[in-house]
């Protein structure tokens, strides 16, 4: 025994697929004129409407003095306030007699880059730096130590803004 | 109101202290702390400071808690207005000349300038145009430096000099700003106890070259212990740094160190930290020692035991550093045969702090003679290694430089199994922890029984020495509840 099937009949106009493509082609080609929003990454990294923010807390940087030693002086605060135990430090005494760090190694694997390192930092020696691009060959790489900091060049994190410390 | 004791209130706690108490000290039973510098419970009251100003009632102006005594019905107000603002002016004073170089300062996060300015001192100077005074760092003795920037004339250090060490080379030179604690042209800080400035220095200014930027204070662990320099048993704090032992402190007793301790005990830490242990039980095959576990070399001791009983001769060579614990039951492990302990004692000049009774660096440097002579070991050591030639069996306890020889069987308990050692001809090597990774007791010499704590963990495999003979003793059915 057949099932009654019953066959709706609509107007031509609803069933029609070329209404529907013409509309979503009408669509794109619009967007042809439209102002272009992407940028051509890695050859542009910023443009006139989109920059990273200031405030970015990418890896980090140790700022140095003029004769081009780390200003840090392994006072130990950064390794205590920070939450991810990612710094390790041992103090020593140089020929001078000056504190200054044996060791300073930031896991940045293990990083989860709140920047409190470079809020507690009483010598403004160590900093976040307004950086993303951190690809390595290899794993132990992304252990940087302090020459590695030193030698980095991107511009530092500005965690509030110098104007309104307080953020008023 | 009872016979000799006054009651007085204080930011409106009530106590009751016996008469001639400092309003500090019952402030401290009031829970209350009195920000202060110049004042220590060791030393003489100086009131140089002025940071305890404190409001008394009917008193006409501030008082200095740590030179009024108490009166009946006395009231005292810590927090009121006045008195904040007193001790906020002297804070604003001392911080005048102050380098605030806490990231570099060793005494930052135990420092009292630091926690009672953050306590109570302006959050800002009002003389920043103003350049410090700067004066060089001076080497004050073998283990003492001086950094007079850092110092606010609290004269702890020179009362303790001059009061309790008795030789008073310390001072206070020039005055007004230019003051500073000066030392005579010819005289050293290297009095037996002058490390002590160092912890009574309330700030960074008198610092250790020994702890100089090891650590910084937040990051020790504090463990109670006890010195075993000497047979005075003084309370002290071991503080350890990822495991590692980095400075000993003094822990206050009043009736065994009050406050201090010597420099020898002081600087009788490093051997705590050695890497060359023996780290597993070690039995001998063949004539060579083989490291094992703990099982075989059980079995092996049971085994040489149960074989010699029967009216052998047993000799103990032990460590009078050794906890009485340990030494009880290797007492016990021996009961079975004829046995002889003795221990040797290190020798030192006495060296007494003058000011405190009863408190000196003993002759006897070790430090539970007491407790191994009231269990019946002797001090007959040259006797004793005559004996261990014959006997059947020779336990040594930690004393591997000995030299014992012997016939029978030998058995080591140590921490160290140096080359040239005569504890290498032994038939069983056992790793034991030294002083800083077990807990135990030391008798000190006036028959004082002294509890410690482990304040690090034990290399490899040793394990506290009163664990491995209880071990042992149970092994061999001669534990209390199988007798």
């Amino acid at each position: 025994m057949a099932i009654g099937v019953k066959v709706m009949k609509r107007p031509e106009k609803d069933v029609s697929y070329l209404r529907a493509t013409l509309k979503g082609m009408a669509l794109t080609f619009s967007h042809l004129f439209r102002p272009k929003v992407t940028m051509q990454y890695p050859e542009e990294k910023s443009s006139k409407d989109w920059t990273l923010s200031s405030r970015w807390r990418g890896t980090h940087r140790m700022l140095t003095d003029e004769q081009g030693r780390a200003k840090c002086v392994a006072c130990g605060l950064c390794p205590q306030i920070c939450p991810a135990n990612c710094i390790k430090l041992v103090p020593g005494e140089d020929e001078d007699g000056h504190r200054y760090p044996l060791i300073y190694e930031i896991d940045e694997f293990r990083c989860v880059f709140c920047g409190y390192c470079q809020e507690v930092c009483p010598e403004e020696a160590i900093h976040v730096g307004v950086h993303y691009e951190n690809s390595e060959y290899s794993r132990d790489r992304f252990v940087y130590d302090l020459e590695r900091l030193c030698a980095q060049t991107h511009p530092v994190s500005t965690l509030w803004d110098p104007s309104d410390p307080r953020g008023e | 109101m009872a016979e000799g004791v006054i009651t007085l209130t204080i930011d409106g706690v009530p106590v009751s202290v016996p008469p001639g108490t400092l309003v500090i000290e019952a402030a401290k039973q009031a829970g209350v702390l009195v920000p202060h510098y110049c004042y220590h419970p060791g030393l003489e009251v100086a009131g140089v400071c002025r940071m305890c100003l404190v409001e008394i009632e009917k008193a006409p102006k501030l008082q200095i808690a740590c030179a009024t005594t108490v009166t009946e019905g006395m009231v005292v107000k810590t927090q009121t207005v006045q008195a904040k603002d007193a001790r906020q002016g002297v804070l604003e004073f001392l911080l005048i000349n102050h380098p605030l170089d806490c990231p570099i300062c060793d005494q930052a996060g135990e420092c009292e300038l630091q926690d009672f300015v953050f306590q109570e001192g302006r959050a800002a100077t009002r003389y920043g145009e103003f350049a410090k005074r700067f004066n060089p760092v001076e080497d004050f003795g073998p283990d003492i430096l001086y950094v007079p920037n850092r110092c606010i004339l609290c004269t702890r250090c020179v009362r303790f000099m001059e009061d309790l060490a008795r030789e008073p080379v310390l001072n206070v030179s020039e005055r007004g700003d230019r003051a500073f604690v000066g030392i005579h042209p010819d005289a050293r800080l290297d009095h037996p106890w002058a490390g002590n400035v160092v912890d009574l220095c309330p700030v960074g200014s008198l610092l250790s070259k020994d702890f100089l930027h090891k650590a910084r204070a937040w990051e020790l662990d504090k463990t109670p212990s006890i010195c075993t320099g000497c047979s005075q048993g003084c309370n002290i704090s071991l503080d350890t740094r990822e495991e590692v032992v980095v400075r000993v402190r003094p822990r206050s007793n009043l009736e065994v160190n009050q406050y201090f301790i010597c420099d020898h005990g002081r600087m009788h830490y490093p051997w705590m930290n050695r890497g060359d242990r023996i780290e597993a039980p070690l039995v001998k095959h063949n004539g060579e020692l083989r490291a094992t576990d703990w099982e075989e070399a059980f079995d092996r001791v049971v085994t040489i035991l149960r074989g010699a009983a029967g009216g052998g001769k047993a000799v103990a060579i032990v460590s009078p550093g050794a906890s009485s614990e340990a030494l009880a039951l290797v007492k016990r492990l021996l009961s079975g045969f004829d046995w002889k302990g003795a221990f040797q004692v290190v020798m030192g000049d006495e060296a007494p702090l003058p000011g405190v009774p009863n408190l000196a660096l003993r002759a006897e440097r070790v430090p539970n003679a007491k407790g191994a002579e009231r269990l019946g070991y002797t001090r007959d050591y040259a006797a004793a290694l005559a004996a261990a030639a014959t006997a059947s069996v020779v336990f040594v306890l930690d004393d591997p430089d000995c030299g014992v020889q012997t016939a029978g069987a030998l058995i080591y308990a140590g921490t160290v199994l140096p080359a040239e050692s005569t504890c290498r001809n032994a038939d069983v090597v056992l790793p034991i922890a030294n002083v800083a990774e077990e807990e135990g007791t030391f008798v000190n010499r006036d028959g004082r029984e002294q509890r410690y704590f482990p304040a690090k963990p034990a290399p490899g495999m040793a394990q506290p020495a009163a664990w491995v003979f209880g071990e042992l003793v149970a092994a061999m059915g001669l534990a209390e509840a199988q007798r």
